[in-house]
């Protein structure tokens, strides 16, 4: 009776299935890295706006306080987008006629909004609000890097729910000083003891209902 | 020693047998596998539905400041009378309602209908277009008909002009009318509301000679007699009067003697249920009741009462011992003899100045609405009409058939119907107009008290096309848009110019913008006197041996105007537990007589003319009565209204609350409505207790636990809820339902039981069908401390936060159940479809609030969006710790009776702390020893006439 299985046989298997689980390994780790890549985040990636508009030129240039524009960013969960009234309050005098600005003079006469492109939109189940945490002492760079250098608006760090809970659960070398949270490129000491500084209640936020409802 | 109390029971029908498992096939090996193999796979493909938000639009405002969220003080109207409510606007649109604390008929409360009417606001269904003989026209073709019309008119002074409209308080609207009246002399207006209480207004003209209001003053009343349900009934006045007397029962309560509420009626009422002594009358008994506690009382009659009612000496000693701290009051339907009766009575009591007070009506001409419209079905059918308008109103559907209104208004050479829907009476006319939301337009009403309240615009409007009542009649007089102000605008201003002075106007203008209400516009007292010869004498009794229909407003659906309101329709009614449809309701024993089982269908004649409905056995019902619950089974009605059956079609015009000689036949068919009773069924020990005033429960002792307590060095928030207090009506749940964005699941899923209300308030009766006791329940998740969910589920999908909420993780759960089958109190809810995404329905949604996808559980949370808020608020203002009052939930600020109270159990000042601290306190389910965060106040009970002292 004639074998069945040449001698080579058993390696090709043996091969086979070393290969098929080295594939399997490869393709786990390459997915894994695709979905935690800077791409699939969005990190550094501009987006083309309505307004080529710079925040290096307007913050860092002329150095334009951040609420200038965001206004709403200590009192309110949004940080605030400017009106195209209060961006034509210079825009009449300056740039007044270039056609970069076209959409600002349109939202004015149509009364319509521009529709800028979020970098930082979170999901709907995810809540963030601005004023706590400008109240307590996380600075605009902590979370936005240095925008005050970027001519075109990038997000620096992913904003997934790790990156958040990595502060939530250590939050002390995030925070400032209050009158710090809007200081470029600050330097100084965290403030000692979260207790006093945030009034937090250890633990509590990292509970789901912080973030989430 | 207390002996045991009757077990409370919920439904006199039994649940329907469940599908035997031998008619269920056994799966075999490979589909068990093939099913759980597909399951698996499900659970990934649940991971992957994250939407993309990456360069999602963020906008920039062209000018302006934004706000991301603003209130607007306006109102809403029952029967023509405002009642003031909040509008939050947030990006621009309406998507939430709360009740106005400063305004007089609302205090900061809500009703059902004020609740829903931001789902009316969005409906899909609503009218979007002028209309001509069906098909879509431009707006300027009606502006163009009605400017052909005033021509029309005024060349011959205005004959053959009639005006048809709701019952009319306001004040802007009344002055329009009026100069069309003025411009248009021939013409004549016409008001009706199918469920305006003629009687009570030709009571008062028995009574006093004119159509006074009495305004009860019920904090004060320590014996109230309401003949006929109705005080704390749905109404304009309702919110207001449920307050008055829980603030007397809480007074008393705490005095030890609680004020009396004695109930005659028929039909059962959310006032019955809350009677202190509830005696059950036919119809035709309430009218010599009446007359026999009058007579007691020596009020002088015209005829002496016939047979002495057994119970009339004792409730009117009851009353005699409150003196002017009692009140008599009729409810709606009443016949004016009984409304003539109570006013007799209270002034033999001395009441007037104590626990009521009189004004005059708040409407801008009361009048008998039944006559006014019989007068416009006359003058149509004599030819005299000419060019109708109906604006708000439709009486296509809700007059009494045998007017022949849809022919009649077929025939007129000119009609028009404004209104919020293409209703009845819009497809009858010639014309139709799509007519603003209140949200959307402004006005002003007046409330049950005169109370006046400019109603502004809280959103853009909706709908384009779209007109207010008021522009309509100034189109009607050709008056155009002037200036930069709207005309609707201009029209109330002009109203308010008139009564104020000009120096003052923007400054009150804008106050009564802010606040809600108009200062000082509260009715006056004005003298009454009891005229000679009130007394018509008693009324003929009716042929014996027939059975009496009695007609009454749907409590969820009201006169039927609402019937496009799917959260309405899904309410479970608070006495009968039916969603989704009406049924003739009748008495236990005459079911029995007749051989009626709950579902038998049964065909109805009343005068000629046939209805065939389910018939439901209602427990405390009178017997050879047949209640019949207007509104619903309206045939034009989009989705929401083809449900249930439409009592108008029975409805006499002679008759309208009551009829005699009504018909009964057995079909042999059944039809089965929906029912809720025996939904979410709780089984446990002393589900409701009750005790003595003074009386305290006997303390829990909680007992050992293989779970470790859990710290609260926070907050830790709770809930009390006043089962004394609880009159049964809703509110809450539709509160709920608008905060929350629960969906609604329609009529075949709540027939499955899978109606998905996060709060449900449950009925139970205790004691004999004939006249049980009722009492209320409202049930919301209880946030127990040892929750049963949490250590069951498999991915801890719910988990216990560091506030003592039991919180509900939606991307984590994948949908086992298992959390809820370990529920006890059954108040965990599964999307059983895709309602977050589903197709065409009704975009109104709660941005506060996470829309839920399919197979995941959903629950209360204590509205923790309410918290979330409340917390970044103290926090962006620098402090640590929420003030008590600084959260409050939808259910407890909608509640009219304040029964929820909320707040920090760790605070032992907060409200809630001291509310638990009572001795009324309790656990629902106590034997579990789950330590729920939600307890209950007992409800309290005395000797129904009160101490004996």
């Amino acid at each position: 009776m004639p074998q069945i299985f040449s001698p080579q046989a058993d390696s090709t298997l043996r091969l086979a299935v070393a290969l098929g689980l080295l594939a399997l390994v490869a393709a786990l780790v390459l997915a894994w890295s695709l979905a935690r890549s800077d791409r699939a985040w969005g990190v550094r990636q501009p987006l083309a706006q309505p307004i080529p508009f710079s925040h290096a030129l307007h913050a860092g240039g002329l150095g334009m306080d951040c609420r200038y524009c965001h206004s709403t960013v200590e009192r309110a969960a949004g940080a605030g987008m400017p009106t195209a009234e209060l961006c034509l309050g210079c825009h009449e005098q300056v740039w007044a006629g270039a056609a970069v600005l076209a959409p600002l003079r349109s939202a004015i006469e149509l009364d319509i909004p521009i529709a800028w492109r979020s970098l930082h939109r979170l999901p709907d189940h995810a809540r963030f609000h601005h004023a706590v945490h400008v109240q307590n002492g996380v600075g605009c760079e902590t979370c936005h890097g240095a925008v005050w250098a970027m001519p075109q608006t990038v997000k620096v760090e992913p904003m997934s729910m790790g990156w958040c809970l990595d502060c939530h659960r250590n939050p002390e070398p995030a925070l400032r000083p209050r009158e710090a949270v809007f200081d470029r490129g600050w330097a100084g000491a965290a403030p000692g003891g979260l207790a006093e500084h945030v009034g937090l209640t250890a633990g509590s936020i990292t509970d789901c209902y912080t973030c989430h409802r | 020693m207390r002996e045991d109390p009757p077990r409370p029971w919920r439904a006199l029908h039994a649940l329907p047998e469940p599908p035997q498992p031998s008619a269920i096939p056994a799966p075999d090996r490979r589909a068990v596998l093939r099913g759980a193999a597909a399951s698996l796979a499900l659970a990934a493909a649940a991971g992957c539905d994250a939407p993309d938000n990456f360069g999602q639009p963020l906008y920039s405002r062209p000018r302006g400041v934004a706000r991301e969220v603003s209130w607007f003080a306006t109102a809403l109207e029952l029967e023509g009378l405002g009642r003031g409510v909040l509008v939050r606007n947030q990006a621009g649109h309406a998507v939430k309602v709360e009740g106005n604390p400063a305004h007089p008929a609302s205090l900061g409360a809500t009703d059902t209908y004020m609740q829903a009417a931001i789902l009316s606001l969005h409906d899909p269904y609503r009218s979007r277009h002028a209309r001509e003989g069906g098909r879509p026209r431009p707006p300027l073709a009606a502006e163009a008909a009605l400017a052909e019309a005033r021509e029309a008119l005024a060349a011959r002074g205005g004959a053959g002009l009639r005006i048809l409209t709701g019952l009319v308080a306001s004040p802007t609207l009344a002055r329009l009318i009026g100069e069309v009246l003025d411009a248009f002399p021939g013409a004549a207006w016409h008001q009706y509301g199918p469920l305006a209480d003629d009687g009570a207004l030709a009571g008062a003209r028995l009574a006093f000679g004119a159509p006074v209001a009495v305004l009860p003053d019920l904090s004060r009343a320590r014996a109230i007699l309401s003949l006929g349900g109705g005080v704390l009934e749905e109404g304009p006045a309702q919110l207001r009067l449920a307050r008055d007397w829980a603030a007397a029962r809480e007074a008393g309560r705490r005095a030890g003697h609680l004020p009396s509420l004695l109930v005659a009626e028929a039909t059962p009422s959310l006032t019955g249920a809350k009677a202190d002594r509830r005696l059950v009358l036919r119809p035709q008994e309430i009218e010599p009741f009446a007359r026999a506690v009058a007579a007691a009382l020596g009020v002088p009659l015209a005829a002496p009462a016939a047979a002495a009612h057994p119970d009339a000496p004792r409730i009117a000693a009851a009353l005699r011992r409150a003196g002017p701290e009692a009140v008599v009051l009729a409810g709606r339907g009443q016949p004016a003899a009984v409304h003539a009766l109570a006013h007799a009575m209270n002034v033999a009591l001395d009441a007037p100045g104590t626990t009521l007070r009189y004004a005059d009506s708040p409407y801008a001409r009361p009048e008998e609405a039944g006559a006014s419209l019989r007068a416009l079905a006359e003058a149509m059918a004599a030819g005299e009409v000419t060019h109708l308008l109906v604006l708000d109103a439709n009486p296509v559907h809700t007059a009494p058939p045998e007017l022949g209104l849809p022919g009649l208004i077929r025939r007129l050479p000119f009609s028009l119907h404004a209104g919020l829907y293409l209703d009845e009476t819009g497809l009858a006319c010639r014309w139709h107009l799509p007519l603003r939301h209140p949200f959307e337009a402004w006005g002003d009403s007046r409330a049950f008290d005169g109370t006046a309240t400019i109603r502004q615009p809280a959103t853009v409007p909706l709908v384009e096309a779209a007109r207010g009542a008021e522009e309509i009649l100034a189109a009607l007089l050709g008056r155009r848009q002037e200036g930069a102000t709207g005309l609707g605008e201009a029209l109330v201003r002009e109203t308010w110019r008139a009564a104020w002075q000009e120096a003052e106007f923007e400054a009150r203008w804008r106050a009564a913008l802010e606040e809600g209400v108009v200062e000082g516009t509260a009715l006056r007292d004005r003298p009454a006197r009891l005229r000679e010869g009130w007394d018509p004498g008693p009324a003929p009794a009716p042929p014996a041996g027939t059975l009496a229909a009695l007609f009454a407003p749907d409590p969820g659906l009201w006169d039927g105007a609402m019937a496009e309101n799917a959260w309405l329709q899904e309410l479970p009614r608070p006495l009968t537990r039916l969603a989704w449809g009406n049924a003739a309701l009748l008495a236990p024993s005459t079911a029995e007589a007749l051989g009626l089982a709950p579902g038998d269908e049964v065909e109805l004649e009343l005068r000629g003319r046939r209805l065939a409905l389910p018939a439901w056995p209602m427990p405390g019902h009178a017997p050879d009565t047949v209640t019949l619950p207007l509104g619903h089974g309206r045939p034009t009605a989009g989705l929401e209204g083809g449900g249930g059956f439409d009592a108008y079609r029975l409805r006499p015009a002679d008759a309208p609350w009551t009829a005699h000689g009504l018909v009964l036949r057995r079909t042999g068919g059944r039809r089965m409505p929906i029912a809720t009773d025996h939904h979410h069924e709780i089984r446990g020990e002393e589900i409701i207790r009750t005790v003595a005033p003074g009386e305290e429960l006997p303390p829990h002792r909680p007992g050992p636990s293989f779970y470790p307590p859990w710290p609260y060095p926070g907050h830790a928030w709770g809930m009390a809820i006043d089962l004394d207090s609880c009159i049964g009506c809703n509110a809450c749940v539709v509160a709920c339902q608008a905060e929350n964005n629960i969906p609604v699941v329609g009529p075949e899923e709540v027939a499955r039981g899978r109606e998905m209300h996060w709060l449900r308030v449950e009925r139970y009766f205790i004691g004999a069908p004939e006249n049980p006791d009722t009492a209320f329940q409202p049930v919301p998740c209880m946030h127990c401390e040892k929750a049963p969910c949490e250590v069951v589920c498999p991915v801890n999908a719910t988990v216990h936060d560091a506030e003592g909420l039991n919180t509900m993780i939606y991307p984590r759960c994948i949908g086992t159940r298992t959390c809820s089958n370990n529920c006890p109190y059954k108040v965990r809810r599964f999307n059983w479809f895709d309602y977050a995404r589903g197709g065409d329905g009704v975009r109104v949604a709660n941005p506060e609030v996470p829309l839920r996808i399919r197979g995941v559980i959903e629950k209360c949370t204590y509205c923790v969006q309410r918290i979330g808020a409340a917390r970044a608020q103290a926090r962006a203002e620098g402090r640590e710790r929420l003030r008590d009052g600084e959260v409050v939930t939808a259910c407890a600020q909608a509640c009219p009776t304040q029964a929820i109270l909320f707040g920090d159990i760790n605070d032992p000042e907060s409200a809630v702390a001291r509310a638990k601290r009572e001795g009324r306190n309790y656990a629902l389910l106590g034997e579990l020893d789950v330590r729920p965060r939600t307890t209950y106040l007992a409800r309290v009970a005395q000797a129904p006439e009160g101490p004996a002292a």
